[in-house]
């Protein structure tokens, strides 16, 4: 792609010698590091409380050859605890070893639910334990208690298909809208530049832990702001303030991202796949600088993380899901429309179909490439915020979405916008639908199977050109 | 600071068996990035196929583990069909999103409950490498006993599998080496180059890039089976992504599309890690701190080495992407 960075970068990488880039670059490859490490130090702080917790184990029960009862860990059952008045105190998914643990506040009255929807085909809780235990204060005699759950062949579904295909639908579309939010920006960066960036990922994670640093941790030093509501004497911010903090961070740092390094290697001329190499080794460099700063715990936000969840119908939503599912689709629709519609959103579309001949029309296509880059960050820390909100938050969370968006995109056809939507909520909604058939645990397989199928009958995807192919 | 220790740990790592198996993988990548500028970010899933293919001989087909060679060079075939037959005609990217799907998806399935009976869950599988052993043991390398001079002091079991990995490295290092002279590595060379000229002498690029992504793959394979017998146990978390892209580094580190560039690379990759790790633990055993922040407290210090390697990785890629010892003529086959 020889006139990547339009007629304006040819010229300046003649008057810049090599040697007055290259310094520059360690210089900003250097701020950028350097402005990490400031951000996130404090997210440290967030020590592990040793604080009390309920263990939940849940077995399969069975008789093997010889008669003798015998264990197997269940793993992907999502288990909730909930206090006194009904209100959700944390919820999570067994492990492989089927153990799933929940920390608690304090010593109290809890009750402990088994989503039975989770629990894999074929399977129930066997009669002996139902799918409600109660947990009462006296019952804690260390710190942990343990909360065993059995299950055994199932003597038909407790739930009607349709309802269960309504609540995997419901997830499925909150997955869909948060990976097609995170997509957007991975298409337009590839359509414009030609770039896979495999730290992608780690740029929804950097949205999800910025939200978490500003929202949770809080920064002393703006404990000036105490002034405005939802600001709080330690620097920390209320949700709803620190959301969108984050999603404007998110923005500067895909900036940050385009400005330090990309926009450098693209005037250097430095090829595609030697930036695309690059970009693995950035999303090694970020994860770990994420673990060592954040560790390995998934942790909730501050507000909203506990909520009784509405029943409409066969499905159950809580609020907040809700909320941030409307949000996304509000997103995602004004980012569809403004890439219709104003000229800047033609202007990418155009350099996204062939940079050589928006160029020559006069589309300053390296601006064209900065906004794309901003606009990948906000999104994909949009999603991180979301995902936050919905799950947790962790150092790998857009890691493990980042196979998910190459399925989702390639669906929709590498470099499209309006395909990066499509594809990425498709992907979701399947991942999720599909979980009622392969194990909870598995359920992102589907996504590889849609990838392959996409790339061997239409590899182009849904809303792609052909000729972008071959 | 025990400078002793650091220097003969960081010796023991350029030669160890984490260079061996990394050298094996290297130079199995060299093939398929190096010379065929194909972009394989599976090659964790491939390792994973040796080893299983190993491990499974004694935990679910219950055959002599002999078996297991054939067995996992058969799966990383089936594996390699599976990843080039959607993408080889498409551009490179695709190769690259599919392998790291996949490998991804391999570690799911060997790590799941479902699959317990075939994989061993995620605890993997232990306690089949016995055979191999006693041919180290019949040879007259006793297990226990600690062979070598300072710095390098090995095991007897330790020993027995560094000699195996580092006459397979040198067979493979040559086997490749002679077939990069011959016409079918030129053929293979040409593609990264140039495709559509190779196409236009009546090639099939598509069938020359399948048997590099391939061979590159069996030759991974390999070197899971070479982990998989030093550690006697096969895991599912060791054939993570990131093992994908530490071979990568190391591949870089030493130059692409040359084979001593695949050997040395590793030696270096593990000589400079251990270094730092070691260094990095004496350094941090007091808790770092600037006012009142702690910088580096010494649970971070294992972090703090896979950022120096995703830094490393960067910085080569901006200032020397042939690396080290890499030729940069050779480094043409960048188009879109």
């Amino acid at each position: 792609m020889p006139a990547l960075g339009g007629s304006c970068g040819q010229e300046v990488d003649q008057q810049v010698n090599r040697s007055a880039v290259s310094h520059r670059f360690v210089r900003w490859l250097g701020a950028v590091v350097a402005a990490l490490s400031v951000l996130a130090f404090g997210a440290s702080s967030a020590s592990a409380d040793d604080g009390y917790q309920i263990r939940i184990q849940v077995k399969e029960q069975f008789r093997d050859a010889t008669g003798k009862t015998d264990n197997q860990p269940v793993a992907g059952v999502t288990i909730m605890v909930t206090d006194a008045g009904g209100v959700e105190i944390g919820r999570a998914e067994t492990d492989d070893k089927g153990v799933a643990v929940i920390p608690v506040p304090a010593k109290a009255d809890y009750t402990v639910t088994l989503d039975e929807d989770t629990l894999p085909d074929g399977q129930t809780l066997s009669t002996a334990s139902t799918a409600v235990q109660q947990v009462t204060k006296d019952s804690f005699i260390t710190s942990t208690k343990v909360i065993n759950f059995f299950t055994g062949e199932s003597q038909g579904g407790s739930q009607s298909l349709f309802d269960k295909l309504a609540q995997r639908g419901v997830n499925g579309i909150r997955l869909g809208l948060v990976l097609a939010m995170c997509s957007v920006g991975l298409s337009l960066i590839f359509g414009t530049t030609g770039l896979t960036n495999f730290a992608h990922g780690e740029m929804v994670t950097f949205g999800g832990l910025i939200g978490y640093l500003l929202n949770v941790t809080g920064m002393s030093f703006l404990g000036f702001l105490a002034f405005i509501p939802g600001v709080h004497d330690d620097g920390s911010f209320h949700i709803l303030l620190a959301a969108p903090l984050a999603i404007v961070l998110g923005g500067v740092f895909g900036w940050a991202l385009n400005a330090g390094i990309f926009l450098r290697l693209r005037r250097r001329g430095i090829g595609l796949v030697t930036q695309m190499v690059l970009t693995v080794g950035l999303s090694i460099l970020l994860r770990n600088f994420f673990l060592s700063r954040f560790d390995s715990r998934s942790r909730p936000f501050k507000e909203f993380s506990l909520q009784k969840a509405w029943e409409i119908g066969p499905v159950s939503i809580t609020p907040r899901d809700f909320t941030v599912s409307v949000l996304s689709l509000l997103i995602l629709i004004a980012v569809a429309l403004s890439l219709r519609y104003t000229r800047l959103g033609k202007a990418t579309r155009a350099v996204s179909d062939n940079p050589d001949l928006a160029s020559a029309t006069g589309i300053d296509s390296e601006r064209v490439v900065r906004l794309v880059w901003i606009l990948g960050g906000a999104l994909a820390a949009a999603g991180g915020v979301f995902r936050g909100l919905d799950e947790q938050v962790s150092f790998d969370m857009g890691g493990r979405l980042l196979f998910l968006m190459f399925a989702g995109i390639t669906l929709g056809g590498l470099g499209s916008a309006f395909g990066a939507l499509v594809g990425g909520f498709v992907v979701g909604v399947m991942v999720e639908v599909a979980s009622m058939v392969v194990p909870t645990e598995l359920k992102t397989t589907p996504a590889l199977l849609i990838l392959i199928l996409v790339l061997l009958f239409r590899p182009q995807g849904i809303l792609g050109k052909a000729q972008r192919v071959g | 600071m025990d400078w002793t220790l650091i220097i003969e740990n960081s010796l023991k790592g350029l030669i160890g068996i984490n260079a061996v198996y990394f050298a094996i993988a290297a130079i199995g990548m060299n093939v398929q990035f190096g010379y065929a500028g194909l972009l394989n970010f599976g090659q964790a899933g491939f390792m994973a196929c040796g080893a299983y293919g190993l491990g499974m001989t004694a935990h679910y087909f219950d055959i002599s583990f002999w078996w297991g060679i054939p067995l996992g060079i058969l799966f990383s075939v089936l594996l390699g069909l599976l990843m080039g037959v959607p993408t080889l005609r498409l551009r490179a990217d695709y190769l690259a999103i599919v392998t790291i799907a996949s490998a991804e998806i391999i570690r799911l399935v060997v790590r799941s409950v479902k699959f317990k009976t075939y994989f061993g869950g995620s605890d993997g599988i232990n306690s089949f490498a016995q055979p191999f052993r006693k041919v180290g043991n019949s040879l007259g390398i006793e297990e226990a006993d600690e062979y070598g001079f300072w710095p390098f002091r090995f095991t007897g079991r330790e020993l027995w599998t560094l000699i195996v990995g580092w006459i397979l490295v040198a067979l493979l290092g040559f086997f490749v080496y002679k077939l990069m002279k011959s016409p079918w590595g030129r053929v293979l060379k040409a593609i990264r180059e140039d495709e559509d000229a190779v196409r236009s002498l009546g090639k099939n690029v598509y069938s020359y890039k399948m048997q590099a992504l391939i061979m590159g793959g069996v030759i991974g394979t390999i070197s899971g089976m070479v982990f998989a017998l030093d550690r006697a146990a096969v895991q599912p978390d060791n054939y993570s992504r990131d093992v994908t892209f530490y071979i990568l580094t190391a591949l870089v580190l030493g130059g692409v599309a040359k084979v001593s560039g695949s050997i040395v690379g590793p030696m270096m990759f593990w000589g400079l890690f251990t270094f730092m790790d070691n260094f990095l633990r004496q350094v941090a055993e007091d808790p770092i701190h600037l006012g009142n922040i702690t910088l580096m407290k010494s649970t971070q210090v294992g972090q703090l080495n896979y950022i120096l390697i995703g830094l490393t990785l960067i910085l080569l890629m901006v200032y020397r992407p042939q690396g080290v010892f890499g030729n940069r003529q050779e480094m043409a086959f960048d188009g879109r």
